[in-house]
C-alpha cells in the first residue's frame, strides 16, 4: 500500500508542486500590490471605481474588502484562485479513471491487493495534495506579510487567512470528492473530469447567478460555492459551521460514493 | 486440487451474453491454451479470474478459493501478464518492476528476477530506460518478467508472444517449459496454434462465449483443415473423389488442396503420380476456429 501511495503521489506532484507555487507566488504579488495601495493611501477611492453591481454583490464587505486585509485575503477567493484548486482537485480526484483507462489497474488488482485499497490510496493522496497547496499558499502569505509589510500597517488576522484557508481546502477536498465518486465509475479520465468540471462550473455559476438575482437563490443551497463565503469572514465573522458541515459531508458522502461504485463496478476500458 | 476451476461461470452485459456457462478445469501443472476468435470471451473469462470483471453467475475459483468472494488469496497465486501491459512511459524498468513486485505477497528473488533478463535479454541498461524508449517487443519481454517475477504457482497469459521476435518467442517457450517442469501452471490465450501445439497439454476453445472443444492439442490439430499444394513433373488429370479434400485450384502440373483429417489417403493417391513437390501448410489456429464457426464441428 505504501508503494502503491508513494508512486500515486508522484504521479501528481509536479502538477500539485506547480499549482502550489504559483498560488503562493500570487499570495506574495497580491501582498505587494496591498502594500502599494496602502502606500499611496488609496483605498478609500478604489470604492467609487467599483461598478453598482460589484458593489451590491459584495454588499457590507465591500469597506473591508478594500482594504490592506482585504486584499491580501483575496488571494484564497478570487475565482482564478477558486478555479485552480477546484481543478486540482478533480484532476486529482479522477485519476483512477485514467487507471482503469491505461489499464495500469488490472497489473495492480491482478495481484492480492483489495479494491478498497485504491480508494482509499485516492482519498489520501487528494487530501495530501490538497493541504500541501494550501500550506504553500499560506506559506506564501506568510513570508510576504513578514518580508514586506511594514510595521505600522494593520496585518489581516490569523483566524481570518486560517478561516479562509480552511473553507478553500475544504471546498477543494468537496470536488475531489464529486470527482473521485465519479470516475470510480467510470472508464474515461477525460469523461469523468469533464462531467466533475462542467458540474462545477455549473454550480460555481448558479451560485454567483443566486447571490445577484432572487429568484435563484432558491436553487443555491445546491451549490457547493454556496458554502464557501468567504466575504463572511473578511468581514470578521467565524467561519460559518453550516459551511464546514455542508463541505465536510459532500466530500465524505462522494469518498461513501466512490468506495461502493468502485467496489461493485466492472473493471474494464 | 484444480489450479483453475470455472463452474457454469456467465457474463451477461444488458443482452449480451459475453460467457456462457463456462465449465472447465486446469489441473495443476498442466499448461492449457484458451483458444477462440477476438470476441470469443476469453478475456473476459480471464478478468473473472482475476476479480476484474463480476460475473452474472457461476463461480470461479484458483487453488479453491472463490475468485470473488475470497479473491485476495486467489490472486495470491497468480502472475498475470495483459494483452497489452498498461504502464505509464515515463516509468523505468526497474520502476514497474519494483512497483509491481511490492505487491505481491510472495518475496521476489532478484536471483531469479536476474535469469529472467537473462533468458529474455532485457539487461539492465534496458530496465534503467524509461518506458517510452520501449519497442513493443522490449514492453512484451517487461511484461513476462513482472508476471514471473514472484515465481507464482499459476500463470494467467493474455496473448504472451504477441510482439516477440522467433527467437524471443523460443526463450518464452523454454522459459514455460521450465516453469511446467517445477510444477507451475499455465493457463494462456493465444491465436498462434503453432505455439499452443508446442507447448500445451490441452487446449480449450471458446466460440461466441460458450465452451465449444476441450480436448488434447493432437485432437485439435486433426480437425483444422490444411492446405496442400502439389506440383507435378509431368502433366495429370485433376484429382477425382479424393475423401475429406476440396480442390481449391488445378491446373495440369499443380493442384492446390484443402484436406481436412489425416493425410494418408491423398499421399496413397499421389504415390502413383509423378509428384515433384509437396507442401503442406502449416495448420493455423483460424482454420481450427473457422471449422467451428461454420458450424459442422461436434
Amino acid at each position: 500500500m505504501t508503494a502503491l501511495l508513494l508512486h500515486s503521489l508522484q504521479r501528481v506532484r509536479t502538477l500539485v508542486v506547480v499549482i502550489g507555487l504559483l498560488l503562493s507566488l500570487l499570495q506574495f504579488i497580491l501582498i505587494l500590490v496591498a502594500r502599494s495601495i496602502e502606500n499611496s493611501g488609496q483605498f478609500a477611492q478604489l470604492a467609487t471605481l467599483l461598478p453598482p453591481f460589484v458593489r451590491a454583490l459584495m454588499g457590507p464587505a465591500v469597506t473591508a474588502f478594500l482594504s490592506f486585509g482585504g486584499i491580501v485575503s483575496l488571494g484564497y477567493f478570487e475565482p482564478g484562485v477558486i478555479f485552480a484548486v477546484v481543478g486540482l482537485s478533480i484532476a486529482v480526484g479522477t485519476r483512477i479513471a485514467l487507471e482503469v483507462e491505461t489499464g495500469f489497474i488490472d497489473l495492480i488488482l491482478a495481484r492480492p491487493v483489495a479494491r478498497h485499497r485504491m480508494v482509499t490510496r485516492a482519498i489520501v493522496v487528494s487530501v495530501v495534495s490538497l493541504s500541501f497547496v494550501v500550506a504553500l499558499m499560506l506559506a506564501g502569505t506568510w513570508i510576504g506579510l513578514s518580508t514586506l509589510v511594514p510595521d505600522n500597517v494593520e496585518r489581516p488576522a490569523a483566524k481570518l487567512i486560517l478561516g479562509l484557508a480552511a473553507n478553500l481546502g475544504l471546498l477543494g477536498m468537496a470536488w475531489s470528492s464529486i470527482g473521485l465518486a465519479i470516475a470510480s465509475a467510470s472508464r474515461r479520465r477525460g469523461v469523468a473530469g469533464g462531467v466533475a468540471g462542467v458540474l462545477a462550473l455549473v454550480t460555481f455559476l448558479l451560485d454567483y447567478i443566486a447571490r445577484l438575482w432572487e429568484p435563484a437563490k432558491a436553487f443555491a443551497w445546491l451549490s457547493p460555492f454556496t458554502y464557501f463565503s468567504p466575504l463572511d469572514l473578511v468581514t470578521g465573522g467565524e467561519l460559518p459551521m453550516k459551511n464546514v458541515v455542508v463541505l465536510g459531508g459532500i466530500a465524505v458522502g462522494g469518498f461513501v460514493a466512490a468506495y461502493l461504485l468502485f467496489l461493485r463496478r466492472d473493471i474494464s476500458r | 486440487m484444480a489450479a483453475i476451476s470455472f463452474d457454469g461461470l456467465t457474463k451477461r452485459y444488458g443482452g449480451l451474453t459475453a460467457v456462457s456457462n463456462l465449465r472447465l478445469e486446469v489441473a495443476e501443472g498442466e499448461i492449457l491454451g484458451f483458444l477462440g476468435l477476438n470476441g470469443a470471451g476469453k478475456t473476459t473469462s480471464i478478468r473473472m479470474l482475476l476479480d476484474l470483471l463480476r460475473p452474472t453467475s457461476g463461480r470461479a475459483s484458483i487453488f479453491g478459493h472463490d475468485c470473488q468472494a475470497d479473491g485476495l488469496a486467489a490472486r495470491d497465486h497468480v502472475g498475470y501478464l495483459p494483452s497489452e501491459m498498461g504502464i505509464y512511459p515515463d516509468l523505468t524498468g526497474h520502476q514497474v518492476l519494483k512497483l509491481l513486485g511490492s505487491l505481491n505477497h510472495r518475496a521476489v528473488e532478484q536471483k531469479y528476477v536476474g535469469e529472467l533478463q537473462e533468458r529474455l535479454t532485457l539487461p539492465d541498461s534496458d530496465l534503467r530506460r524509461k518506458l517510452r524508449e520501449y519497442s513493443s517487443g522490449m514492453k512484451r519481454k517487461l511484461g513476462i518478467i513482472q508476471a514471473f517475477q514472484a515465481d507464482p504457482p499459476l500463470l494467467i497469459l493474455d496473448e504472451p508472444t504477441e510482439g516477440l521476435d522467433p527467437l524471443m518467442q523460443d526463450s518464452f517457450y523454454e522459459l514455460l517449459a521450465d516453469v511446467q517442469r517445477r510444477g507451475r501452471t499455465v493457463f494462456f490465450s493465444s491465436h498462434v496454434l503453432s505455439e499452443v501445439e508446442r507447448m500445451c497439454q490441452r487446449v480449450a476453445l471458446l466460440r461466441q462465449g460458450e465452451l465449444v472443444l476441450l480436448s488434447t492439442v493432437e485432437e485439435c490439430r486433426k480437425l483444422a483443415p490444411r492446405d496442400v499444394h502439389v506440383t507435378f513433373v509431368a502433366d495429370v488429370a485433376a484429382p477425382v473423389g479424393l475423401p475429406s479434400t476440396r480442390v481449391i485450384q488445378v491446373s495440369p502440373r499443380s493442384w492446390l488442396l484443402k484436406v481436412e483429417g489425416p493425410l494418408s489417403p491423398l499421399l496413397r493417391e499421389l504415390a502413383s503420380l509423378p509428384v515433384d513437390d509437396l507442401k503442406v501448410s502449416e495448420v493455423k489456429l483460424e482454420d481450427a476456429v473457422r471449422h467451428f464457426y461454420r458450424g459442422d464441428a461436434q
